[in-house]
């Protein structure tokens, strides 16, 4: 098993950038990092030591869900933000069915918006996150997660 | 293309004469095994599962009744939604609801097995050959991200679509295991690492699937059979040494073929300390038969279930649960 379990400082970290992108406080899981950055969150009910002990018996290929990707900044995953939705407040960009429909064909969106990482909402529904420029934002919709037509 | 197209197309392929010379001993009624016949070369209906991890069936209901005709047939079961009407092809994958995994798409006899087992919050529950996921991902909404799940299946390329089965229906409870099943019933078995539930929904010879793969009808052989047989006896055994005492499994195949049937629960009833449980599915269930051919199984085997395409219109399927009465000593072999 190839991942990492955040220490208590490394989720202090992360909270802080979870809270000032976008507003959350808290995700009731624990924390690990594994390939290429990325968190994923396990909301089972085996610590940190039984999971390792479980590793040692068998081959564990995947723990959790994949919720968030580290780079310079944060960038939740396409169902962190449907999974967290109530608790997104900021770096929010509404749009419009016509936006939509470009956005999950995987077309990046000529809109204006607050520069950084944006999470993409129509209506009640989150459709993960994008980069935004401040006059363009680029498509991080997963290709499996695209309509393809 | 018309849903009678779509009929005549599919009758390129027909039965191999022993399979059908099987399916009329288990259907002897000569209208049974007609009405058998002209079901398997339908389509099956377009059901579709909510997932409660992410909507609620009320709300998700509402949104799909704007585009397609809906219907929930089943009232203790709501997030079992059936579309009921002709689909353009990709049109169940392609919808909004779909991408953002607020349904799934999944056959109505393959959500029997989950449903059976009834998992609950909190609960240990091991899913034994896991791929793709769809029973997966409905046992992990009825525990509603809670307890543990353990999902394993053997093949890296079969893990993957399991992996994403998962991330869209939005798990987060389970722990993924690539192993072959038997190696990891024996490994947690000697740490005592036992499971309030298990499913083992057994790789099987598909005979109920003719529906949705019609290339089943030129694949099926009866020596696949036997040789399927074999192995989920030895799956059975293996499973059942993790299973706690009083815990429940549920042991699933998509075949019509006793010998993958209760010739694996005759097999589990005369070798181990387990009780099998009858069953109340919302589907047309028979009987579980109690001879086949040469062999005479235990009589308790009727608690099963055989699900058959004509009296639901469905795909086939066949279900059973069984309780362990005493814990089983890990050094028993299969």
């Amino acid at each position: 098993m190839n991942a990492h379990f955040l220490s208590s400082k490394e989720k202090k970290e992360l909270f802080t950038q979870l809270n000032e992108q976008f507003g959350i406080n808290e995700i009731a899981s624990l924390l690990l990092e594994t390939g290429k950055e990325k968190i994923r969150a396990f909301s089972g009910a085996l610590s940190k030591e039984e999971l390792l002990d479980l590793a040692q018996l068998v081959n564990i290929e995947i723990i959790g869900l994949y919720i968030v990707r580290k780079e310079h900044d944060i960038r939740l995953s396409f169902d962190a933000t449907q999974l967290l939705n109530k608790q997104l407040k900021k770096n929010i960009v509404d749009i419009t069915d016509e936006q939509l429909a470009l956005w999950i064909r995987g077309h990046d969106l000529e809109t204006a918006g607050p520069r950084g990482t944006v999470i993409i909402r129509h209506g009640s529904d989150f459709f993960g996150c994008g980069k935004s420029t401040g006059e363009r934002i680029i498509n991080h919709v997963p290709k499996e997660r695209r309509i393809r037509k | 293309m018309s849903q009678q197209e779509r009929v005549r197309k599919e009758y390129k392929y027909s039965m191999k004469p022993l399979f059908e010379q099987r399916m009329r001993s288990l259907l002897p009624e000569e209208k049974d095994f007609a009405a058998f016949e002209k079901i398997v070369h339908t389509q099956p209906k377009n059901f579709i599962r909510c997932n409660t991890l992410k909507i609620s069936p009320p709300i998700l209901f509402e949104r799909l009744a704007k585009r397609w005709k809906v219907k929930q047939p089943f009232p203790d079961y709501p997030e079992i939604i059936l579309i009921d009407q002709d689909l353009g092809p990709g049109e169940l994958g392609n919808a909004l609801e779909h991408i953002l995994g607020y349904y799934y798409v999944q056959e109505v006899s393959s959500m029997m097995p989950s449903l059976a087992l009834n998992p609950r919050p909190n609960e240990k529950i091991l899913d034994l050959c896991a791929a793709p996921g769809s029973k997966t991902s409905q046992i992990a909404a009825k525990m509603e991200n809670t307890g543990i799940l353990i999902a394993n299946d053997f093949k890296m390329n079969r893990i993957r679509i399991l992996a994403a089965t998962l991330e869209r229906s939005g798990v987060s409870n389970t722990v993924i295991t690539r192993n072959d099943a038997i190696t990891v019933c024996s490994r947690l078995a000697k740490r005592n690492f036992k499971f309030d539930k298990i499913l083992l929904d057994a790789p099987c010879s598909g005979e109920g699937t003719l529906r949705s793969s019609p290339k089943t009808f030129l694949m099926w052989n009866p020596k696949m059979v036997d040789n399927l047989s074999r192995m989920q006896k030895k799956l059975i055994a293996f499973a059942l040494k993790v299973l706690k005492k009083g815990g429940t499994i549920v042991y699933s195949t998509c075949t019509h073929a006793p010998e993958e049937n209760e010739g694996v629960i005759d097999f589990a009833l005369k070798n181990f300390p387990v009780r099998a449980e009858s069953l109340s599915l919302p589907l047309n269930c028979r009987s579980g038969i109690t001879s086949w051919q040469s062999e005479e199984y235990n009589p308790d085997v009727k608690r099963t279930c055989r699900i058959y395409p004509q009296d639901n219109d469905s795909e086939g399927f066949f279900v059973s649960k069984m309780t362990l009465l005493e814990d089983i000593k890990e050094d028993i072999k299969a």
